[in-house]
């Protein structure tokens, strides 16, 4: 027995078996208790739950939502909630942190100093203190009777009102496609190979695709108008309530608001560091050829520091993403504050946890994957061009 | 293990393979080593040579065969590996000195936590074999900021002060400048004399000429030739060592 | 040896700043922008937080709610609060004296001459300890307060040192576990590892908090705090794991094999060889994993937790003080920003130095 245990191959594997078993029946006995005690309190174990109606509402929502829904539904719209803050968080931080970090790499010393201050700070405040902070500030503006006015919309307590044409749901949504067309195209068109004109040409057919696919988005929204009513519907105060334009509720934009001031403070280290990757002797190439410094940058030093800090931005993306779980915070119905209120109501604890590991892991495996193939897409072929 | 050992050889390796996926590293290898005894391995790269002296102490797992060190059969037992790499010390090709520690305390460390010997005991046995291998000065320095051959040199003070019966060497010259071969061979030139059991594999036929008792040499994962070396080097029967040697003696 | 230096004339003061910021029109564009911009915010700032601010409580909110400037009095009234939670008053100064054992302690753990793995220990051991006796009493004569009373800035402290006290040694073993040979313990050991990541920390929290108590024997549910703790904690080495692997395949495989030829078991060539050159490769990181885990801490006020944030909220959501958050928020955003900022600085300057190290 005891020459056995000193068997290396026999240790091994008497390791492993421990190891395993031990985690798998750590886990077993934890869902085992928790099933009896959920027996106890008369809750029965199964996703039947999922096809009963809530009874409980959310307060906000982009899918038509009643209190009669059934809980999978309810778990889709926290899943859209969740990608739609998300993704605003995303595309505004992106901005944001796109011209704080190109402050922080230009020539300009004031420039640089003030992204850097702004770095400093709000990298260094954690980030659900800006949101309490934003979502404060937003819920102490005046009454809609007293709401601030600015370019068409309205500021309030209650939230932002904002115009928005009179026109058809669903031609909304393809005027929208037509738009990320409009962009979408001409890059694609960059890409391909079989567009072998030279480059003037090819320019032109570009800005003729975009051209295209914006025309087409205006037409529809032409065709989607809803009769009767003017093109621009303006809120505006009757009596004592707001009617009109559409309300963005204060939860919304306290989270998209610190989102994008927050995540915008790291993505702006992103860009400076994908442009510090840059060699020089490739932008000293660039000059030398004697390019413009314009066509330097766009030509030679942005594609390169694209390249440089993708692999990084997929992860903060992935890190947004999951900073919308501080929805929970104010209120605002995201995934995770559906899991938690689904608990709550049903009981159905060990099903629910499951169903949100199952959705974060989607989730995160979805961005990764997308992120991948752009990765691919723009590497470098071969390992040439090393900064 | 005791100190007190049984006799017969010091190594008997029998039958030895090892593969790695297709690739076949070590065929059938026969060797026996006697106490006392110096052998010189050589051979073109890729020949099975480093992975042959890696199994002797296990940083290599061999898949067939029997490879006896000292009378302990190497096999999964793990107090019988322990043991034997007690008893077998090793020098590398990049000396692979612990960085974070000074010279003195890369010599203590083995002594004192494997074989449990007494701080100052391992720091006299660490000076005094420091000053053996002509560095004592450079005790209290850190690795990096030695030369090349100080640092091999330290390695084989290291090796040696868990006092161990046997030595291997792992192309102990190879990654060094020219001028600093010589101390390093110096030094192995003395360790020999004092009667040390060795296997060198190295490329340095002087070395092997003055102090090797037997030349070994390798091609494709087996033992093509073995002899002493005015034999060897003289009149070497095979056509792959001849090749071999007048590439290593050339120029 | 002789050095002649010939000092180039020194431009004026103007042409330099015309050097400097106005080379080119786009760069006096760029420069007047950015000027405009500082400059007004700076003189917003100092205008709403000096000038125009109250500073005493003596008006009480009345004077505030009057002037146009911030209300610092609301910090003045209510910083033992935002600080302290709900601790006794009179026993105060034991959170106090509490949060400095805990500073003392980080700050002692940045100077090199304690970084070996028995001294952090030591350190964090006895500033962990001494936090506990002076926060629980019970002992030395000290009044006995419990968790539940516990709260404000000591509290978020007490949590972030208490996660990475536990966070860490376990994202030793993690890392050694990914790292082993054994294909099963590996395999299994990533999956945790990938799984706990792919989670938000606030669903972690959640579920140690509300989730765990159904799913643990009566005996093993401990305090909300501790299971809360419990959960940080590994969410922190989940993280910190992956760094430390990162820090051990920095190391060559030659110093692993130089230990085995010693003879050294394989805890010994871990703890003596392995690690202390992986800690050194891994720092940076580490320290960029505190920087990130400290500012996480404020995510257990969802979970209900009195931290220094709820405390926050509650100095300014209740009575006369309601329109004073800015204030309140600024407060705790500088307490933050002190630790953070300090600490990041920190890792950066050890960035650079090992840097330079390593040319």
């Amino acid at each position: 027995m005891v020459s056995l245990l000193r068997n290396q191959k026999v240790r091994n594997a008497l390791l492993q078996a421990l190891y395993v078993g031990s985690l798998a029946a750590m886990v077993l006995a934890c869902v085992m208790i928790a099933r009896r005690n959920l027996a106890e309190q008369g809750i029965t174990s199964g996703f039947d739950f999922l096809f009963k109606s809530t009874g409980w509402d959310v307060n906000f929502s982009l899918l038509p939502a009643t209190a009669n829904d059934p809980y999978w539904w309810f778990f889709l719209i926290g899943i859209v909630n969740t990608l739609f803050l998300g993704t605003t968080g995303l595309i505004l931080a992106t901005i944001v942190g796109t011209i704080v970090g190109l402050a922080r790499t230009s020539s300009n010393e004031l420039a640089r100093l003030l992204g850097r201050t702004y770095v400093d700070i709000f990298r260094n405040i954690p980030l659900i203190l800006q949101v309490f902070f934003w979502y404060a500030l937003i819920t102490h503006l005046p009454t809609p009777r007293a709401a601030h006015e600015a370019f068409g919309m309205l500021l309030t307590s209650r939230g932002l009102y904002v115009p928005v044409p009179n026109v058809a749901g669903i031609a909304f949504a393809a005027a929208i496609l037509g738009v990320i067309a409009a962009i979408a195209l001409p890059l694609w068109l960059g890409r391909t190979s079989h567009l072998s004109q030279p480059f003037g040409e090819r320019v032109g057919i570009q800005l003729t695709a975009a051209a295209t696919a914006l025309a087409t988005a205006a037409i529809i929204l032409a065709l989607g108008r809803l009769p009767d009513l003017p093109l621009i519907d303006f809120p505006a105060l009757q009596g004592l309530n707001l009617k009109g334009g559409m309300r963005i509720p204060p939860e919304f934009s306290a989270l998209a608001i610190a989102i994008a001031i927050y995540g915008g403070s790291y993505i702006a280290e992103i860009v400076r560091g994908g442009f510090k990757a840059v060699g020089k002797g490739q932008m000293e190439a660039a000059l030398s050829l004697g390019l413009s410094p314009w066509r330097v940058f766009t030509l030679v030093r942005l594609p390169l520091a694209l390249r440089a800090m993708l692999p990084i931005l997929a992860n903060q993306y992935v890190w947004l993403m999951k900073a919308t779980t501080m929805g929970i915070a104010v209120g605002f119905t995201d995934f995770f504050m559906i899991v938690a209120l689904t608990i709550n109501h049903s009981g159905q604890t060990l099903e629910v946890i499951g169903i949100l590991m199952a959705g974060f892991l989607a989730i995160n495996l979805s961005l990764a994957a997308v992120f991948n193939r752009i990765n691919k897409a723009i590497a470098l072929k071969g390992n040439q061009l090393r900064g | 293990m005791d100190s007190t050992l049984p006799s017969g050889p010091a190594v008997r390796i029998e039958g030895l393979d090892k593969r790695y996926g297709s690739f076949h590293a070590l065929r059938k290898v026969n060797l026996s080593v006697e106490r006392g005894e110096r052998i010189v391995i050589c051979g073109p790269s890729g020949s099975g040579k480093s992975t042959l002296i890696r199994c002797i102490n296990r940083l290599e797992e061999h898949e067939g065969g029997r490879i006896t060190v000292l009378g302990t059969e190497l096999n999964d037992d793990v107090g019988n590996i322990d043991g034997i790499r007690r008893e077998v010390g090793m020098v590398f090709q990049h000396f692979n000195l612990f960085p974070h520690m000074t010279v003195l305390e890369n010599c203590m460390i083995a002594p004192m936590i494997v074989r449990k010997r007494p701080r100052a005991e391992a720091e006299t046995t660490a000076r005094r074999f420091l000053a053996k291998v002509r560095i004592p000065e450079q005790a209290m320095k850190f690795p990096g900021q030695l030369s090349g051959g100080q640092q091999q040199r330290v390695a084989i003070a290291r090796a040696l002060c868990m006092q161990p019966q046997i030595m291997l060497f792992d192309e102990p010259t190879s990654a060094l400048d020219p001028e600093m071969i010589a101390e390093v061979l110096d030094v192995m030139v003395t360790l020999a004399a004092e009667g040390m059991t060795m296997i060198c594999v190295t490329h340095e036929m002087g070395f092997a000429r003055r102090v090797a008792d037997r030349v070994i040499f390798m091609d494709g994962g087996e033992i093509v030739e073995e002899a002493p070396p005015e034999e060897f080097f003289t009149s070497s029967r095979n056509e792959r060592t001849r090749q071999f040697l007048s590439q290593v003696l050339g120029h | 040896m002789e050095m002649v230096v010939v000092a180039p004339p020194a431009p004026s003061r103007l042409e330099d700043l015309k050097r400097r910021f106005f080379a080119t029109p786009l760069q006096a564009l760029l420069s007047l922008i950015s000027l405009t911009i500082m400059a007004f915010i700076v003189w917003k700032l100092l205008d709403w937080a000096v000038f125009s601010a109250v500073f005493t409580t003596t008006g009480g909110p009345e004077a505030c709610q009057a002037a146009a400037g911030a209300c610092w009095s609301v910090i003045a009234a209510r910083w033992r609060i935002i600080l302290f939670g709900l601790y006794p008053f009179e026993e105060q100064w034991r959170s106090a004296l509490a949060c400095v054992s805990v500073v003392v302690m980080t700050v002692l753990s940045c100077i090199p001459a304690f970084w070996t793995g028995r001294r952090i220990a030591l350190i964090w051991g006895a500033g962990t300890g001494l936090y506990y006796v002076l926060m629980k009493g019970g002992v030395l004569g000290l009044p006995y307060v419990g968790e539940e009373a516990w709260g404000g800035l000591a509290l978020t402290l007490f949590i972030f040192v208490t996660t990475c006290l536990i966070g860490f040694p376990l994202a030793i073993c993690l890392a050694l576990l990914r790292r082993s040979d054994l294909p099963w313990i590996s395999r299994t050991t990533g999956l945790i590892i990938d799984g706990v990541r792919s989670l938000p920390l606030i669903s972690i929290l959640f579920t140690f908090a509300v989730v765990l108590p159904f799913a643990l024997p009566q005996w093993l549910q401990g305090d909300k705090l501790y299971r809360v703790i419990l959960g940080s904690a590994l969410f922190f080495s989940a993280y910190q794991a992956e760094i430390v692997r990162g820090g051990m395949q920095g190391v060559p495989a030659g110093q692993e094999e130089a230990a085995m030829a010693l003879g050294m078991s394989y805890w010994q060539r871990i703890g003596r060889i392995v690690l202390p050159q992986a800690m050194r490769n891994a720092l940076p990181a580490t320290i960029n994993q505190f920087v990130i885990s400290f500012k996480e801490t404020s995510l257990v006020v969802i979970v209900g937790f009195f931290e220094i944030l709820a405390s926050g909220n509650a100095a300014y959501g209740t009575g006369e003080w309601r329109f004073a958050y800015v204030e309140v928020y600024a407060f705790i955003a500088f307490i933050y920003f002190i630790f953070v900022f300090s600490l990041s600085r920190y890792g950066a300057y050890l960035e650079r130095r090992m840097a330079v190290g390593e040319r």
